[in-house]
């Protein structure tokens, strides 16, 4: 039935891409583009005391400049991504008060990048500088700075939310472990850089914006409210995106350009250059979290209390998600009973912390696998039998978990148990052994996760009070052209994941054909592509939602095809089957039509339908996971929908001389259900991992205390390079979702989540004679360093 | 200041007054419309940009246009063939060797300079061959593959392509 679908098909995308003719952003041109630079904010926080751009109004080759009180007087705040919990207004520009380095505060646009830059020298801002708050602790204190004044405090969310007889299983305990752990800002960088370019048609008073915003349909309604104009005077476009994790999300920079090709009736183009980009699109929150875990006597972890600081910078783009979409993960794979959660979320003056390769359950899981880590330790125990002993039975499943995340499937005891044979843990451990008695550190460590995917807006309920958007849902399109050729559209446009691709193998299942006979088109276009609000590419969604639209929509075509080909061959639509590109009679051979002699009759030979039939051979269907449900009494929520797991092991050797770690073997067992495309799957798997192995070693977003960035080139914030990283070694378990259409469950943020954790684990393993506890990342060869140096 | 120059880019003769200040990668992408070579962090970093100058690579955001006077350029356009795909192309496909795609030129012109030089790299050559070149998607293992694989390919086109 399904010969496409769990094959590794190569991809469709790669003759395009790897000959250099795919398009992205900056390679679309329009005739008379001008660019767009913005001028952006020296100081962490100040006031705007003046601007004057009368010389770069001046400059030959600039048409226009656009300043923050000019945006607010022509446009209407810009809005943020996700419910925010506190009424504060912010507009694409600065206006009055800066808030971080590198916010902008103004805006060219000129013939070219660099006359557009220029003309940003020229311009002039007279700045009041205010104290800065850097630290998310400082910025709770009573007399911190504020951000915003007239909300009278940084803290956006505070909340003690509390689920079971947490003081009960305290109380009972054998022993309490209690650490505090912290994570740095990073962030996954996509390869290609944020921007758009933008259209205005002043005759029709439609825009058209070209973006690689990785979730158009949201940003769609953010830029029309902005802007003042209804949905349909406005028109997005995605290309080809490279890469985007979560970071390509900012409608105020789209908002900059139709306000500045409105005002010059040309079209603008801006493309974030890499300091832009390290400075101010996009961090992933830094912060701290005290963890405690109640346990008995033979490390049963009975009860959980986490207090979590979340620094979101200058954020009034994803205000509290990072706290909030911890609730998916806190238990991680284990069955711990009860659970209180103390969540902050604080304003500093830091660029905007905002969704980035799973969103805040990195560090949550960081922290609760380096407590198990811990744990194992003080119990004396091998951290896997730790884990063994704590875990969600499979017998269990689906489980709930004490704040209301269902865990629908999979093994997690036998996931570990195959990561260990796998590695052959004994001879790891035996390694180990030989290699320190020749003085060489050598570490192993193991972590473990769930990885949830699919995200439920009726989530943050539980942050305003109320609920402004809700569900886990997407669109997608199928259309047999006259001609019998099949075309597919989804509202997710795909930054690398090879939909055009996965699409064509689920399509070519649905259909009887192959997925060369199935095309899919790139990217998004709100004209013709089928799109929700809650369209994109985030939260790990496509297996939980687009998967089920496409599969709708496929379906549907199918059925119809069926019809039209019974009444044609005067047959039971039961009796035929569709495949090799024909409706068939089953078990008649010779009696079929092509599916080109049905797309005929339904286009063109519309008298040759049954009755009642339209023409056409066309179908749309949104599909919405039938998991989302509100928020319950008790403020338990899904706040995300389907969870595949994964264990992690390496081995690891630090050099005692230079405090370098290298990674020598790197091994993940995953289990995310039915796999639609395994080389798809093992890729994610790949790449997230190294995503993970780079938080651990190498990334951090450092600011001096006041508020500068210190890391903002590719020179100090370093990316993992093929030489920082392991081969890494991939085997899976398959257990299918029974919520999803055709049993996948999310893979592009699995490595990422325990990667940092299974690293940490491995390096203080590493280092256990000199009693080191890493609470915090990135291991960079300095800190090992020193640690060994305060050892001794 | 405008600067007229004449290289040969993909084989083909170029005349053109240049910008001083525009780079190579400008007069790539927006003159030239050889939109193929990418720009990723213009300060010689990410390798997205690679290109090959008189057969050796280059960053073309680091260089100026105006210091090609006379120079071979070859960008991923040059190395693709008429019809098809070149060996290491279609090894990275073979291999699942990109995601996004947007490193991916970059990389297929280092790996076709490694080629050229050492038909049969060790994995660890490969690895220090590609160190220049940031992928943010697959964690390099499929690509190490790609380029292992094409270099087992018989016949590889990678090699006496070089414009020298």
């Amino acid at each position: 039935m399904s010969p496409w679908v769990g094959a590794a098909v190569p991809r469709k995308e790669d003759t395009r891409l790897t000959t250099g003719r795919g398009t992205y952003l900056d390679d679309i041109a329009r005739p008379g583009l001008l660019h767009a630079a913005m001028l952006r904010s020296p100081h962490a926080h100040a006031r705007v005391v003046a601007i004057d751009t009368a010389q770069a109004e001046r400059l030959s080759g600039v048409f226009s400049v656009l300043t923050g009180a000019e945006a607010a007087a022509t446009s209407q705040p810009i809005r943020p991504l996700i419910p925010t919990p506190a009424p504060l207004r912010d507009w694409c520009l600065a206006v009055d008060r800066v808030r971080f380095a590198g916010e902008p505060v103004a805006a060219v646009a000129a013939v070219d990048r660099a006359t557009a830059e220029d003309a940003l020298e020229l311009i002039r801002v007279t700045y009041e500088p205010l104290p800065a708050v850097v630290d998310p602790e400082a910025a709770m204190r009573p007399g911190a700075p504020l951000l915003y004044p007239e909300l009278g405090t940084n803290v956006l969310w505070h909340d003690v939310l509390s689920y079971g007889d947490v003081d009960g299983a305290f109380a009972r305990a054998h022993g309490i472990l209690r650490e505090r752990f912290a994570i740095q800002r990073y962030a996954s960088t996509p390869l290609e850089t944020f921007g758009c370019i933008a259209e205005h048609d002043a005759g029709t008073g439609t825009y058209t914006v070209w973006t690689n915003d990785q979730r158009p349909g949201l940003t769609l309604a953010i830029l029309a409210e902005s802007l003042g104009v209804a949905q349909s005077q406005l028109r997005l476009i995605c290309p080809d995106i490279g890469g985007a994790f979560g970071n390509k999300r900012r409608p105020a920079y789209l908002l900059i350009c139709a306000l500045l090709a409105r005002q010059t009736r040309r079209p603008v183009k801006w493309i974030e250059d890499r300091i832009e980009n390290l400075t101010a699109l996009m961090h992933a929150c830094n912060g701290v979290m005290d963890v405690e875990l109640a346990y008995d006597g033979d490390g049963t972890v009975l009860a959980l209390r986490v207090r979590d600081i979340a620094d979101e910078g200058k954020n009034l783009v994803t205000p509290a998600q990072h706290n909030l979409i911890k609730l998916g993960n806190i238990a991680n794979g284990y069955r711990i009973g009860a659970i209180r959660y103390e969540p902050g979320s604080v304003l500093t003056n830091k660029c905007p912390s905002g969704a980035n390769r799973g969103i805040g359950k990195p560090f949550m899981c960081f922290a609760i696998e380096r407590a198990m880590a811990l744990l194992a330790r003080r119990l004396g125990l091998d951290p896997a039998e730790l884990r063994l002993r704590n875990y969600v039975r499979p017998a269990e499943m689906p489980y709930t978990t004490p704040t209301g995340s269902q865990y629908d499937s999979g093994d997690y005891p036998a996931t570990l148990r195959r990561a260990l044979e796998r590695a052959g843990y004994p001879g790891w451990r035996a390694e180990q052994a030989r290699a320190r008695r020749e003085g060489r550190l050598l570490g192993i460590g193991i972590a473990t996760s769930v990885e949830p995917a699919g995200t439920n807006l009726a989530s943050y309920e539980l942050v305003t009070g109320h609920r402004s958007a809700s569900g886990s849902a997407e669109a997608a399109m199928v259309r047999v052209e006259p001609d019998g050729r099949v075309r597919a559209a989804l509202g997710d446009p795909a930054s690398g994941q090879g939909y055009e691709t996965v699409v064509a193998q689920i399509v070519a299942d649905e259909l009887g054909l192959t997925p060369d006979q199935v095309h899919v088109e790139r990217g998004f276009d709100s004209l013709s592509t089928p799109w929700l609000y809650l369209s994109g590419n985030y939260s790990n969604k496509f297996s939980v939602t687009d998967v089920g639209a496409v599969v709708g929509a496929a379906r549907a075509v199918r059925d119809k095809a069926l019809r039209i080909a019974a009444h044609r061959l005067e047959v039971a639509a039961e009796d035929l089957e569709l495949a090799a590109g024909e409706v068939r009679v089953r078990g008649v051979p010779g009696r079929s039509l092509t599916l080109r002699d049905v797309a005929r009759t339904a286009y063109a030979d519309v008298l040759g339908l049954p009755p009642g039939e339209p023409p056409g051979l066309e179908a749309r269907h949104a599909y919405s996971n039938p998991l989302a449900a509100p928020v319950d009494a008790q403020r338990r929520v899904r706040s995300q929908l389907v969870f595949s797991n994964a264990a992690h092991c390496c081995l690891v050797e630090v050099d005692r001389r230079t405090g370098q770690v290298r990674i020598l073997k790197y091994l993940v067992v995953h289990d995310c259900g039915r796999e639609l495309n395994p080389a798809i799957v093992e890729g994610m798997v790949h790449g997230s991992t190294v995503h993970g192995i780079g938080a651990a070693l190498l990334e951090e977003f450092r600011y001096d205390e006041r508020g500068q960035l210190l890391t903002s080139t590719f020179m100090d914030y370093l990316k993992p390079t093929a030489l920082d990283v392991p081969d890494i070694d991939v085997d899976h378990l398959e257990s299918p979702s029974p919520f999803t259409p055709l049993g996948a469950k999310g893979v592009g943020e699995g490595g990422a989540i325990p990667g940092p954790a299974a690293v940490a684990n491995a390096v203080e393993d590493a280092l256990a004679d000199y009693g080191v506890v890493i609470r915090s990342l990135p291991i960079t060869p300095e800190r090992v360093w020193r640690w060994l140096q305060e050892a001794k | 200041m405008t600067i007229p120059i004449r290289l040969t880019v993909n084989g083909a003769a170029v005349a053109q007054n240049v910008e001083a200040r525009r780079t190579l990668a400008d007069l790539l992408r927006e003159d030239l419309g050889l939109t193929g070579t990418h720009v990723g962090c213009e300060h010689g970093v990410c390798g997205a940009c690679t290109v090959l100058v008189d057969g050796r690579t280059a960053r073309s955001c680091l260089l100026f246009a105006a210091q090609l006077e006379g120079a071979h350029v070859t960008t991923i356009e040059g190395l693709t063939p008429a019809e098809a795909l070149s060996p290491l192309q279609s090894a990275f496909s073979r291999c699942h060797a990109l995601q996004c795609g947007f490193c991916t030129p970059g990389m297929i012109v280092t790996a076709h300079e490694l080629l050229a030089e050492r038909p049969a790299p060790s994995r660890q050559e490969i690895r220090e061959a590609i160190a220049g070149n940031l992928c943010m998607c697959t964690g390099y293992v499929n690509i190490v593959r790609a380029i292992e694989q094409a270099a087992h390919t018989t016949g590889d086109g990678a090699r006496g392509e070089v414009a020298r």
